[in-house]
């Protein structure tokens, strides 16, 4: 039985060096990241040493090395959020979910990534959960975000 | 087609698509480069070789600019010394300033450059990146913190050696070379070569030194320490110290090495006598369908070719000399047979082989190296260790007088020489070859060289009624292209194959002093030629240790059987 990955892999029939990074990135949209076992399965498919593969992908910050959580927290760091606040919003935020940057909380339940402008400077400071904008952050409506997931979760749990 | 270009006021000629770095160079103006390797392409990456152009808006980088006609250069502008100045401090900033304790001090180039440079104090602080130290792998270490970033490692492990065990991993001011997954070199696909600490400017990479090791056994009096030197090392001793006459410097190795306290100092060479007749022995028996093996016969002696083949050419596994090296030849040997003659205790046995090699350390290491729960060799030390220990004891071999080395293992034929250098094994095991099907000697017998440097390097030669063809390659890259090669022609005209991982063998191996290009590497293969001479007889077989069937009585001398004694087998891995 073909499974996800060979799916992917028979996308790319030619086996060429340039297939690396869509290749990649077709793995982590379904994947969620690279694991080391991907990783090496590329090599092979592709012929490239796996350092290599590595040094491709730890060049690019859209590649994550581990699993995101359930609430992937992706906080704008753009020229506009920075101005808006967007710092202390990270320090509140790493409390609030006690995970640095690139992390990823044991339970699997959050994830944060600091990432480069989102285009919607207009809304600023402004963090995106799950691909869903919530737009012109206060302190206030940080700490309400993340009690609402937490209380959500919670109660999944006990029904 | 010569042209010529102006350089500081004065016309120099240039040969037609040369770049202006080498043209500079070939004509005598030094320029400071940190990632430039000849036969490499160019990077530019380190910016170091700017130079002036006129008409050129900025400074141009002349390792990756090719010569034009009519160009008027200044490579000592006041503006190109305060680019190439800003240039070092930048990287010092980011550099932990620890010289004192650096196992490249004194022949490091950033240290040079910050000389030459004239650079009297810090400009630029800030904070430095947090790095770690990776002691993980059995022969090479690194260092981060040291690290320029000139890529000369990565592009030698990826373009030379074809295994990419370290890469620029992340970006911008966050790049590291690194293994992949940030794992250590342990767990990396890392064939031990040490190519990548012949090109370190500093010491980002060096070896895991067992120095310390050696030293301590030393001081111990229920141990007896048997060094045993490998002929190349004494090429490289040679050729570093310049001692004469060549042929006794061993003898002033041997004594210096006493006077440290070893119990008894070998010649290597003993044990690649036999590895030679061993190899040619089993050539003899494929040639006469004895044997299943397919042609060519690669030889196994080098161990980062031994790596490489379990890792990525498990395809041909069966064709390797089933062959220890000659390293643990001497070293089984040690331990067991000479041991009991000498009757010595083995666990009171500590060996210790000097060689000019990095991957003999991960050699001794392994698992399959060991007899009886105890390591064949217990410590290995490359050429630049020899000298630490050495400089340690503050023994000058100058002042050293002219020992022997010890009985029973004091000479070898000129044969052990040859392996110091590519081809000279293929040479050695294609005149035992002919000595074993003809009954007669071939004397003076040596290879017909490639006249250029591209040609294939192999040659024929008639043995019995075939024409028996030897071939050998030196860097994994070659290895690589001669056997793809040999299938896809799909020939069978070759029989035997030399593989040395390192460029030229290993008088460019891992081990040996820093050698920043070609000129030592081939002052060294010279010298093992120039050794060879002096050797008081040329054949394996000729090595009075060496028992064979003609001479079955044992004399007083202790005597080594050998064929079939020294099986190795190799799995894929």
């Amino acid at each position: 039985m073909e499974n996800e990955i060979d799916q992917i892999f028979n996308r790319f029939p030619n086996r060429q060096r340039e297939d690396l990074i869509p290749i990649m990135q077709a793995i982590q949209d379904v994947k969620g990241y690279l694991s080391e076992e991907i990783i090496a399965r590329v090599g092979d498919y592709l012929e490239i040493s796996v350092n290599k593969i590595y040094g491709v992908a730890t060049f690019y910050d859209n590649f994550r090395f581990g699993p995101v959580g359930r609430y992937h927290f992706r906080l704008c760091h753009g020229t506009a959020c920075h101005v808006a606040g967007a710092n202390t919003l990270l320090k509140e935020l790493e409390k609030l979910l006690k995970i640095r940057d690139g992390e990823t909380d044991k339970a699997g339940l959050f994830s944060l990534e600091v990432v480069s402008c989102v285009g919607a400077c207009g809304l600023a400071p402004l963090i995106e959960v799950n691909e869903h904008y919530h737009t012109n952050i206060t302190m206030e409506s940080l700490k309400e975000l993340v009690r609402t997931l937490r209380d959500k979760e919670n109660n999944t749990y006990e029904r | 087609m010569d042209f010529q270009i102006e350089v500081n006021n004065k016309l120099i000629s240039v040969n037609e698509g040369e770049t202006l770095l080498v043209a500079l160079r070939n004509n005598g103006f030094k320029i400071p480069t940190l990632c430039h390797m000849n036969r490499f392409a160019p990077t530019g990456a380190c910016r170091l070789c700017v130079v002036e152009v006129e008409g050129k808006r900025d400074l141009i980088t002349s390792c990756s600019y090719p010569a034009e006609k009519g160009m008027k250069v200044k490579t000592n502008s006041q503006r190109v010394m305060r680019a190439r100045k800003s240039l070092v401090e930048l990287l010092l900033s980011n550099h932990p300033d620890d010289c004192l304790y650096c196992q490249r001090n004194g022949n490091c180039e950033l240290q040079w450059l910050a000389a030459e440079m004239n650079i009297k104090e810090r400009k630029y602080f800030g904070a430095k990146n947090q790095q770690y130290p990776d002691y993980s792998s059995t022969s090479v270490a690194r260092d981060p913190a040291k690290c320029v970033l000139c890529s000369r490692c990565v592009r030698i492990c990826e373009e030379v050696q074809l295994v990419t065990a370290i890469d620029f991993i992340s970006r911008g001011n966050q790049t590291t070379v690194n293994s992949a997954f940030e794992k250590g070199l342990n767990q990396s696909s890392c064939i031990h070569c040490g190519q990548c600490i012949q090109v370190c400017p500093t010491a980002a990479l060096f070896d895991i030194s067992h120095v310390e090791k050696v030293q301590a056994a030393l001081q111990r009096k229920d141990k007896k320490v048997i060094f045993f030197i490998s002929p190349s090392v004494i090429a490289s001793t040679i050729q570093s110290t310049d001692l004469k006459p060549r042929n006794l410097v061993a003898g002033r190795l041997a004594s210096a090495l006493k006077r440290s306290g070893a119990f008894k100092v070998f010649d290597l060479g003993a044990a690649s006598d036999i590895h030679i007749l061993e190899e040619a022995e089993q050539l003899v028996d494929m040639l006469g369908n004895k044997s299943e093996k397919p042609f060519p016969l690669i030889s196994s002696c080098c161990p980062s070719w031994q790596k490489y083949v379990e890792m990525y050419r498990p395809d041909t596994l069966r064709q390797l000399a089933t062959i220890k090296s000659p390293q643990h030849i001497m070293g089984s040997m040690l331990k067991t047979m000479y041991a009991d003659e000498a009757g010595i205790d083995v666990e009171q046995m500590y060996t210790v082989a000097v060689m000019p090699c990095l991957a003999k350390k991960h050699e001794a290491s392994l698992d399959e190296n060991t007899h009886k729960g105890l390591s064949e060799v217990d410590a290995v030390l490359t050429v630049r260790e020899l000298f630490q220990l050495l400089k340690s004891f503050g023994l000058n071999l100058e002042q050293m007088e002219e020992d022997i080395l010890d009985i029973p293992f004091d000479n070898s034929s000129a044969a052990a020489c040859k392996l110091g250098y590519s081809g000279g094994k293929a040479e050695a095991v294609a005149a035992e070859v002919y000595r074993l099907m003809h009954n007669d000697t071939l004397e003076n017998f040596k290879f017909v060289q490639p006249k250029s440097a591209t040609a294939k390097k192999e040659t024929k030669v008639q043995i019995g009624k075939k024409m028996v063809g030897f071939a050998w390659v030196s860097s994994i890259q070659e290895a690589e292209k001669y056997l793809t090669a040999l299938k896809e022609e799909e020939r069978n005209d070759i029989h035997y194959l030399e593989v040395m991982a390192c460029p030229e063998g290993c008088a460019g191996g891992g081990g040996q002093p820093i050698s920043r290009g070609f000129t030592s590497v081939h002052a060294r293969k010279k010298i093992c030629l120039d050794l060879e001479k002096t050797k008081d007889f040329s054949f394996p077989n000729q090595n009075p240790l060496i028992k064979t069937e003609s001479q079955n009585k044992l004399p007083d001398r202790m005597r080594i059987p050998y064929k079939n004694w020294y099986v190795k087998t190799f799995n894929e891995k």
